[in-house]
């Protein structure tokens, strides 16, 4: 008995990691956007992220930028002026167009889970 | 690589790694200048992000060797990652696709697999075969096909994951619809299970004919007088290799149909399509007014009258004229319907 409780602790953490990743998978594309009003390069990015408690894997964002970049939501540039060339990215006006209808949507998911919340 | 004086660390080694699983571009004729050529952007981007990620640690006092292994081990598989920059699917077939591709299978399975079974044990049985070459025979003939059966199924569909991707906006794309979803996007809207339901059909309907064609020099109803089977079609077919041909059409004609059914109709599919469409029924044609189609020797041990020949001829002939007629106006109809 005791055995299967364990499991269950365990599995519970996993559906847990499994959902969160889920529901915070596509905010990671509106706070890249939202952030790089301010040109900034990869690794910086990363670092502010982290810190702005958005944690997300150097591997799921490098690719990231350049696929948004692909797809015209930010531009980018070469800085070489410093000792290291970086690449800064910088939201475009399509982008920000994005991360406005993004953030709305973002809003009203927010007042439909409230009064969800509410109703119950 | 480009690091002639310099050793190869973790981090070139690693960037090689993940430029490996990147299309090259190509470093002449191209118009492109240093800063747009994908692999070298992607070198040279990975190589700071990486220089970053290593001095932030060592500036928190990690040994450097220490650094590097961290952040390389963090940056996790170089192939995964270069499928995240050149947005590459990481599965065979996916759930878009993967429906289609076990109905298709499945029905390919089921009826070509024992009908080549079948086909095989007959004529062993005709033959007088003993007990244990007619199983072994017949086993070993339904296997092979069942082999072949899966392989090319999943390479068509590995195919046409990897080409719809790109054309619909990457492997990404799929994981994360980005776009609005509404009904006008669908490739065939209500008809398109029917319409896969005829694509099934027509796919076990070639795939049996291809089979009975490969087959038919050995299998057969009448052997000469050293017991070798007489193909009932004619040897000419094979000694010219034409037969190879116009199984290499039949196949085409399947590429197109599923073509038609997974891409949105376009100018050039449509001629495409249609030029392969009446290729077959054109060369069939040709055939049989050449007399070319059954082989002599096989009516004559049947015992056919001389007129069956003439008769399938001309039923060959109209059904090839019927068929390129056919095919033609059903051209012009999808074209009319955009």
């Amino acid at each position: 008995m005791a055995h299967s409780i364990v499991w269950h602790v365990h599995d519970d953490d996993e559906l847990l990691a499994t959902h969160l990743q889920e529901l915070r998978r596509g905010t990671v594309v509106l706070a890249c956007l939202l952030m790089l009003d301010r040109p900034d390069y990869g690794y910086a990015l990363l670092d502010r992220l982290t810190r702005a408690g958005l944690a997300v894997d150097a591997n799921t964002l490098y690719p990231l930028l350049r696929r948004l970049e692909k797809q015209g939501l930010v531009t980018s540039d070469w800085n070489t002026e410093e000792s290291r060339p970086r690449k800064f990215y910088r939201t475009s006006d399509r982008g920000a167009a994005l991360a406005a209808a993004l953030s709305r949507d973002w809003d009203e998911l927010d007042t439909v889970l409230r009064s969800l919340k509410g109703a119950s | 690589m480009t690091t002639p004086a310099t050793t190869n660390t973790l981090t070139d080694r690693y960037v090689a790694a993940v430029l490996r699983h990147l299309p090259r571009s190509r470093r002449s004729g191209s118009q492109r200048s240093e800063d747009q050529r994908p692999d070298i952007d992607i070198e040279r981007e990975l190589r700071a992000s990486i220089a970053d990620a290593v001095d932030d640690r060592v500036e928190a006092g990690a040994d450097r060797a220490e650094a590097e292994f961290a952040v390389l081990t963090e940056l996790g598989d170089p192939a995964r990652l270069a499928a995240g920059y050149a947005d590459r699917p990481l599965q065979l077939i996916g759930p878009a696709l993967y429906l289609d591709y076990t109905r298709l299978l499945t029905a390919l399975l089921v009826t070509i697999v024992p009908a080549v079974a079948v086909a095989v044990g007959l004529v062993q049985g005709l033959r007088g075969a003993g007990a244990l070459d007619l199983i072994g025979d017949t086993l070993g003939a339904a296997l092979t096909t069942a082999a072949h059966l899966v392989c090319w199924t999943t390479l068509l569909f590995a195919t046409i994951e990897r080409v719809a991707g790109r054309v619909t906006g990457g492997a990404a794309g799929r994981r994360t619809p980005a776009r609005r979803w509404t009904p006008d996007a669908l490739p065939e809207p209500p008809t398109r299970r029917a319409r896969y339901g005829e694509l099934i059909i027509y796919t076990v309907a070639m795939v049996l004919f291809t089979t009975l064609i490969l087959l038919s020099p050995v299998i057969s109803t009448e052997t000469d007088a050293h017991g070798v089977p007489i193909g009932v079609f004619a040897p000419w077919l094979w000694q010219t290799g034409f037969v190879y041909a116009f199984i290499a059409l039949v196949t085409l004609n399947l590429a197109v149909a599923y073509a038609k059914h997974y891409a949105r109709w376009s100018v050039p599919l449509a001629v495409a399509g249609t030029l392969v469409e009446i290729a077959c029924p054109i060369a069939l044609l040709w055939l049989a007014a050449g007399d070319r189609v059954l082989n002599p020797g096989f009516t004559q041990a049947a015992a056919w009258p001389q007129s069956a020949t003439t008769w399938i001829n001309t039923a060959l002939i109209v059904v090839s004229a019927l068929t390129i007629v056919f095919a033609v106006i059903d051209g012009i109809a999808r074209a009319t319907r955009r």
